[in-house]
């Protein structure tokens, strides 16, 4: 899981790009008197000959990028804001005519579905596990190789990247055999050390955590890189000043190398927490959200709803409901950022 | 990457909503420019899993003898929900698709289907006299009319490993409730990762295949979904008990091929795909296991699956489409198909050929299929399925209460038959 792609669709794009803030007009107002008041080249002089061309230039730069972001992040969205307000389902495809506009009605029966207060619940329990869990496993990994440049640190950054590469289904497959519970591996092991057999992907409750590690496993391999190229943007002089001045490795660490990760931290917080949120890929192979719907993510709920039931409409609304999760817990950690810029 | 994949999910919704709302969705008979010559325009198919290469096989007669080319599409069983609502969505469908039963409601709803009632006269293969009652046109098209016909059956029956029953000292396999109970009690006490028998945690069919065998129905004679009976807490009772009595695993993933084979679940309720697993993967278990009906309560009702065809809406091709249904509804291509696939037949009057009739297992199935009944064809009852697995699966696995679990599901009963 956690998308930290480029690719990362509508939700992605909206929740990164003000961080950057290099992106273009459409962010000024945000913080106003911030550093891009200053338009290149425009001098107060040259300013009224050159409005009616060199203004729009910009913007035709931009217009490819933002006819796509429109066409494919924003329009959809719309049209799922639409939809949630209908109850279109497969018959309403076929025949157009009989879908009703029934107003704020799915989203009522969305708030008393004890079914999507649990996926909401196992999706809490997701983000809350998961995201410090690959923040600290990502980084650790991040700093450990980067004590060498040798061949074999080299291959080892390969190896660590491979589960970010390796397709969802070969993964499942061959989780799905270490985890089964008659014939894994896992199990298999434990037995030689004389433990009794755990239900990896049967119980409830193991199921969580299990299909959350391999979520972890997944998703590490990107956020070790992108600390990574973090850690080696450190300059050198501040280790050697810190080694002048006598500090240790430990402080070394977090006195000078970890304040100045502080970008890449929050970039990755920022994605995996937007990854799990939206988890869906390890439950869907791995459970299909068993058992008993302890591995249902709002995702997988608003999938099964959506594509297993056809129900069109009432997804929708869940899924209207997930954007402005996402955008409000987005928000408040770019709010938290802000204060201490 | 979850979160590009997930947005693309949820993303297909609205833009296939796109297509609906914008009126796209509808039929459109246009007069195709090469429309004359639909005598040598390819027939497109879907089937649905692994069949593929079976029914390119299968249609190469009826090419020959009637020139029509038969483009196969195989779909896999995952995707043919998303494939209905794309071809529903833009009105790009096939001329001619496999329809699994379970799938049928949605297929009827989304008005993907002609109906071919006006032409049966001039196709009497396809007429529903020749299949059996259980897969009878009222059965099949809740809203009349004559949408699909029944292409190959499926049905669950009792497997049982006699060599292992006879260890235990049972004699014979159980045919009634109460002898399951005892016998899968007894087998469960041979040891650890010993059961007597399994449920699947999945087989959403199973609950109601055992309202059924108590004498009841789902479905009220109104048409309305109705669980709060005698029957249906009597089956309850029943899918709980082997729970109460551990004797059967609880661990979902539970693979019934594998614990077949091994022995650790000698007695289980499935479909004659498994016969053909246990031939493939332990051929030196020949003689050591057979198939007999399901056990009784008051009726030995099981589940009747299987694929129906049916004629895509506003297809070009009509003529060519009812001539390959008529060609695979014949008794001989049926037979044929069973020899080929293992799939049984669905034509009642295929099942007297000897390729069937001298094999012991199939005639286990046909008469097993002679007392099965199809799910309910309605997209309400897969919701409210959905919700019956859910709730037993919660009381046999998590330890929710009973009644409380019970009366929740009951009220959601009411919601979905409100809607």
């Amino acid at each position: 899981m956690s998308g930290n792609g480029g690719a990362g669709g509508p939700l992605g794009g909206t929740a990164v790009l003000p961080g950057t803030t290099e992106v273009g007009p459409v962010h000024d107002d945000r913080r106003p008197g911030a550093r891009r008041r200053t338009r290149p080249g425009g001098g107060p002089a040259d300013r009224r000959p050159r409005r009616g061309r060199a203004a729009l230039v910009p913007y035709a730069f931009i217009s490819p990028a933002l006819l796509l972001l429109a066409m494919f992040g924003l329009l959809p969205i719309l049209v799922a804001a639409g939809v949630s307000l209908t109850d279109l389902d497969i018959g309403g495809l076929g025949n157009p005519e009989t879908v009703r506009f029934i107003g704020l009605d799915n989203y009522e029966r969305l708030f008393s579905d004890p079914g999507f207060w649990k996926a909401l619940q196992t999706t809490a329990f997701f983000v809350v596990v998961g995201v410090p869990v690959i923040i600290a496993v990502s980084l650790a990994v991040a700093v450990a190789l980067n004590t060498s440049e040798s061949r074999f640190f080299r291959a080892l950054r390969a190896f660590y990247f491979l589960p970010a590469i390796t397709a969802i289904v070969a993964i499942a497959l061959i989780w799905g055999y270490l985890y089964n519970s008659q014939f894994g591996l896992l199990n298999h092991l434990l037995d030689q050390v004389g433990l009794g057999p755990v239900g990896w992907l049967s119980d409830p409750t193991s199921a969580r955590f299990s299909v959350a590690l391999v979520a972890v496993w997944r998703a590490t391999g990107l956020n070790i890189i992108i600390f990574l190229a973090a850690l080696q943007s450190v300059p050198k002089e501040y280790h050697e000043a810190a080694a002048l001045d006598g500090a240790g490795r430990w402080t070394t660490f977090w006195r000078v190398t970890f304040p100045l990760l502080r970008f890449a931290l929050f970039f990755v917080t920022v994605t995996t927490l937007i990854g799990w949120l939206q988890f869906f890929d390890e439950p869907y192979v791995l459970t299909k959200g068993g058992p008993v719907g302890a591995t249902t993510s709002i995702s997988l709920f608003i999938f099964e709803n959506g594509f297993s039931l056809n129900q069109f409409g009432y997804a929708s609304a869940g899924s209207i409901v997930l954007l402005i999760l996402i955008a409000v817990v987005t928000a408040v950690q770019l709010r938290m950022r802000g204060s201490d810029d | 990457m979850s979160k590009a994949r997930t947005t693309r999910r949820i993303g297909v919704v609205a833009v296939v909503a796109t297509f609906a709302l914008t009126g796209c969705g509808g039929q459109s008979p246009e007069a195709d420019a090469a429309g004359d010559d639909t005598e040598t325009a390819p027939l497109t198919v879907w089937v649905m899993g692994d069949s593929g290469a079976n029914l390119e096989a299968a249609v190469e007669p009826f090419t020959a003898e009637t020139g029509i080319a038969v483009d196969v599409e195989a779909i896999p069983w995952d995707n043919v929900n998303d494939r209905l609502t794309t071809a529903v969505a833009s009105g790009e469908g096939p001329d001619v698709t496999q329809i699994g039963l379970s799938h049928l409601a949605s297929f009827l709803e989304g008005g993907a289907l002609e109906d071919l009632t006006d032409y049966v006269p001039d196709h009497p293969n396809l007429d529903p006299a020749n299949f059996p009652s259980a897969v009878a046109a009222e059965n099949l098209n809740p809203e009349g009319g004559l949408y699909s016909v029944p292409w190959v059956s499926d049905t669950r029956v009792l497997f049982y490993r006699s060599d292992i029953l006879a260890e235990a000292g049972i004699d014979g396999p159980p045919a009634t409730w109460d002898e399951l109970r005892t016998a899968a009690t007894t087998l469960a006490a041979r040891g650890d990762g010993q059961y007597g028998y399994y449920i699947p945690q999945w087989d959403a069919p199973l609950p109601v295949t055992y309202t059924w065998q108590s004498g009841g129905d789902v479905i009220a004679k109104d048409g309305t979904i109705e669980l709060d009976t005698p029957a249906f807490r009597e089956a309850v009772d029943h899918y709980l008990g082997f729970y109460e009595d551990a004797s059967v695993p609880t661990a979902g993933d539970f693979d019934q091929t594998a614990g077949f084979i091994s022995g650790s679940a000698p007695l289980l309720v499935s479909g004659p795909y498994l016969a053909a697993a246990i031939a493939e993967q332990a051929p030196d278990l020949e003689g050591k296991w057979g198939v007999t009906t399901v056990p009784s309560n008051d009726s030995a009702t099981s589940l009747f699956a299987g694929s129906n065809l049916g004629i895509w809406r506003g297809t070009e091709n009509m003529d060519a489409a009812l001539q390959l249904l008529d060609f695979l509804t014949e008794a001989d291509t049926q037979v044929a198909w069973y020899d080929a696939t293992g799939e049984l037949p669905a034509v009642t009057a295929a099942f007297d050929d000897a390729a069937l009739a001298d094999d012991p297992l199939a005639v286990v199935y046909a008469e097993q299929l002679q007392d099965s009944r199809p799910l309910p064809i309605s997209t309400a009852w897969d919701e409210a399925n959905k919700a019956v697995l859910e709730s037993l699966n919660a009381i046999a696995l998590t330890g929710a209460d009973k009644e409380q679990t019970l009366t929740a599901l009951f009220a959601t009963i009411e919601e979905i038959n409100a809607r």
